[in-house]
């Protein structure tokens, strides 16, 4: 018998005060398994919904789960929750690498950024002593730049992360990076900037043991045989992002007219074959780079020669990115693509938040209602999409409206918010309700907007079910929402779930913390998260009006290959009434008292009050 | 069949899998700086892999290096240090040309390198690229 994976402890970080303390992990909490349980948990005990997200009240909660830092692969990534100063909801988001390994080698749980620091700060994390410092030297510098400091000034293997310039300036959709991966969606960079922290630096020392060693050991080898063969499948999703990256499927929602063109006027791009996954592979030096213990290595680094000669390097773009900063910019040039990818890197930015700004920004150039001096706003323009991020980032001119989201920008600027692609105010990600409608249904009652994380987007593109139908997909999408937040307790890479079976999880958690749980119970885990985070957002003011689709939606999708396709008012409304009826909700989107009290968190309805 | 990995940096994703097998085998638990093969992030350039190379190793200066001769090779081509014998002198971790011998500082001062697990490498069945392939042993 091996001890658990779980160090039952986490860092209480006071920045006001500059002082730091350990917090025991307390028994209640354990329940929540780690990762976004804990964050969930934390946040809607220690913050108020109705808190200013920007204000000192607001938390930002850093955590990895039960399988970080062990040989369980593709198990890398670290959770942020915090509340959203972009949706004003709660928010979770996630990055690879190797942070999260190292928060655990570092002997934590996570870590609970509290207060504004004074004056801007690095925080060092060495093991579970905490030191302050100053940042003067990176302020105003990129992610990568600030990064390089880090290792600099304390040692190469430090593993960070860090806020570029938008972060600093309070973008809403500010990132926070972890060399090169990024907790994208939201605007936590933003949160950070606003408690003055420009970056942190964790170095461990600690190993990790698992509770029950030989059954964990029998567990991995499984897992790996599986991911092995996975990869080894040419048609297989992994096998493909092994080999090319996450691009690996465009072809595929091109051809389905499901890849989002043009501000999402279109279903298709006759340029996609220029910018996917195998075009970068085929055009430019790749090489692949993997998160921590990952057998899959999608992460894609390439070697780009730009218009003017010089040459750069990027990991990436990932999928999402060639839709929000080319499909739906209506560019294919792959050099350009990886040039505003870099921008947003620089400035820490979300591609997807971003990109849809900058395609709702283009279309209301063309339409006459937004101009920008030295810059012709038209799709495909490269000055035009390259300009408006660097204003996005820098907060100059147009750049300043877009920077604090799209509902801000379109009341400011007198455009029309039913063109702008979001939902609670975060931009869409790489796909289209018009084709795909239980994916619609996610995005519309996502906790953090228009978020692709727990849709049923393989079932729906694959053609495993009509992606046309709605008849069966708010049961779907209940299912899928509850299982991936329960996975994410664990803090486990998305893909990971494409080819590991559910039933595996509750065992990986058994045989990692010596804590028995069942699949049903593991589940019952992301119910109760995902009724916490709607109650808090209930809190914040949010509610049914809040889960809708943007007018476009409902506007038919033009181009031949899906020409036409569009989300019925009705049966969207059908859908969503059938969705809360199936969650224990009332008709406006509540969740019942019985409901609290089945998942025992009755004392809960407090936080729904406003 | 001389002893020793094949190892081609190209292939490497630095995964770590190599290092957490390594310290898993070695210690019991994930210890990435106490596993016996370091990979060092050179990025954009490919990774330096640090490890006993054996029998790819010209003149083998870590054997000669040691001053009370606690490294040995063996019949099978493992290069292995006497724990018992090593005083903590360092001499071998400055000779290694790989950077592969590194010390103990914990509960004694000893040097310690790859020892190929006796034959058949935990590092090498976690690599699913072929950046790190077995040569000879079991």
């Amino acid at each position: 018998m091996g001890r658990s994976s779980m160090k039952d402890l986490l860092v209480r970080i006071d920045l006001g005060n500059r002082r730091a303390e350990p917090w025991a992990v307390p028994e209640q909490l354990k329940g929540y398994l780690g990762g976004m349980g804990y964050g969930t948990k934390i946040l809607v005990d220690e913050v108020p919904p109705q808190t200013d997200p920007l204000s000192p009240e607001n938390k930002l909660i850093l955590t990895v789960g039960p399988l970080t830092g062990t040989m369980a692969p593709m198990q890398p990534q670290s959770c942020i929750v915090t509340k959203s100063p972009l949706t004003g909801t709660i928010l979770n988001c996630y990055a690879g690498g190797f942070l999260g390994a190292e928060i655990r080698f570092a002997g934590l749980d996570g870590l609970i950024l509290e207060g504004v620091a004074p004056e801007w700060t690095l925080l060092l994390v060495e093991d579970d002593r905490v030191s302050f410092h100053s940042a003067e030297a990176v302020l105003g510098k990129s992610t990568a730049e600030t990064e390089a400091y880090l290792r600099e000034i304390f040692g190469p293997d430090v593993h960070t992360l860090s806020i570029g310039r938008a972060g600093e300036k309070a973008v809403a959709m500010a990132s926070i990076f972890s060399e090169t991966r990024t907790f994208g969606r939201g605007g936590a960079g933003a949160v950070l900037g606003s408690k003055r922290v420009k970056a942190i630096a964790v170095r461990g020392s600690r190993g990790v043991e698992v509770a029950r060693p030989d059954e964990f050991s029998a567990l991995v080898r499984g897992n790996m045989e599986l991911l092995k063969a996975a990869c080894a499948e040419e048609y297989n999703l992994v096998g493909m992002f092994s080999r090319v990256g996450t691009g690996a499927g465009m072809g595929l929602v091109n051809g389905r007219g499901a890849l989002a063109t043009r501000n999402h006027a279109f279903g298709s791009f006759d340029g996609s074959t220029r910018i996917d996954g195998y075009a970068y592979a085929d055009k430019f030096y790749t090489r692949a780079i993997a998160c921590y213990g990952c057998p899959v290595h999608c992460g894609m680094l390439h070697k780009f020669t730009r218009a003017d000669g010089s040459s750069s390097w990027l990991r990436g773009p990932e999928y999402e990115t060639m839709y929000s900063l080319g499909s739906d910019l209506l560019n294919g040039d792959p050099v350009v693509l990886a040039e505003a990818n870099q921008i947003c890197e620089e400035y820490g930015m979300d591609t997807l938040s971003s990109g849809v700004c900058v395609a709702w920004a283009l279309e209301m150039g063309e339409s006459g209602v937004l101009e920008e001096p030295g810059l012709e706003l038209k799709f495909g323009e490269p000055a035009a999409i390259l300009g408006l991020l660097r204003k996005i980032g820098e907060r100059e001119g147009i750049g300043d409206l877009l920077a604090r989201g799209p509902k801000q920008a379109a009341k400011a600027s007198g455009g029309d918010l039913g063109r702008f692609m979001q939902i609670k105010n975060s931009g869409f990600a790489a796909w289209m309700p018009r084709r795909m409608k239980g994916t619609g249904l996610a995005f519309a009652t996502s906790n953090r907007g228009a978020c692709h994380k727990r849709a049923p987007i393989g079932a729906e593109i694959t053609g495993q079910i009509d992606m046309d139908a709605y008849e069966g997909k708010a049961a779907l999408v209940r299912e899928i929402q509850d299982r991936v937040n329960a996975i994410f307790t664990l803090v486990s890479c998305r893909f990971h779930e494409f080819v590991t079976p559910p039933e595996v999880y509750p065992r990986f958690v058994a045989a990692a913390t010596g804590r028995d749980i069942s699949l049903k119970e593991f589940l019952a885990v992301g119910e109760r998260i995902w009724n916490l985070e709607r109650l808090f957002n209930i809190g914040a003011g949010l509610g049914r009006a809040d889960d809708r689709l943007p007018e476009r939606c409902y506007q038919p999708i033009k181009g031949e290959a899906s020409e036409g396709a569009v989300v019925d008012r009705d049966e969207f409304e059908r859908m969503l009434d059938e969705y809360y009826h199936l969650r224990g909700w009332d008709e406006q989107g509540n969740p019942t008292q019985g409901k609290l009290e089945q998942l025992g968190i009755p004392e809960y309805a407090r936080l729904g009050l406003r | 069949m001389p002893l020793g990995f094949d190892i081609d940096r190209n292939l490497c994703t630095e995964c770590l899998r190599c290092l957490a097998a390594c310290s898993l085998t070695k210690l019991g638990r994930v210890q990435l700086p106490l596993a016996r093969i370091a990979v060092k992030r050179r990025w954009p350039e490919i990774p330096e892999i640090r490890v006993c190379r054996f029998d790819d190793c010209p003149g083998q200066p870590c054997i000669d290096s040691c001053p009370v001769e606690a490294i040995s090779r063996d019949a099978r081509g493992l290069v292995l240090i006497d724990r018992d014998t090593c005083t903590g002198c360092r001499s071998c971790v400055e000779a290694c040309p790989y950077g592969a011998i590194w010390m103990e500082e914990n509960g004694g001062n000893y040097a310690y390198k790859c020892d190929f697990c006796g034959g058949a490498p935990a590092c090498v069945q976690e690599c699913v690229t072929g950046a790190l392939v077995q040569k000879g042993g079991a």
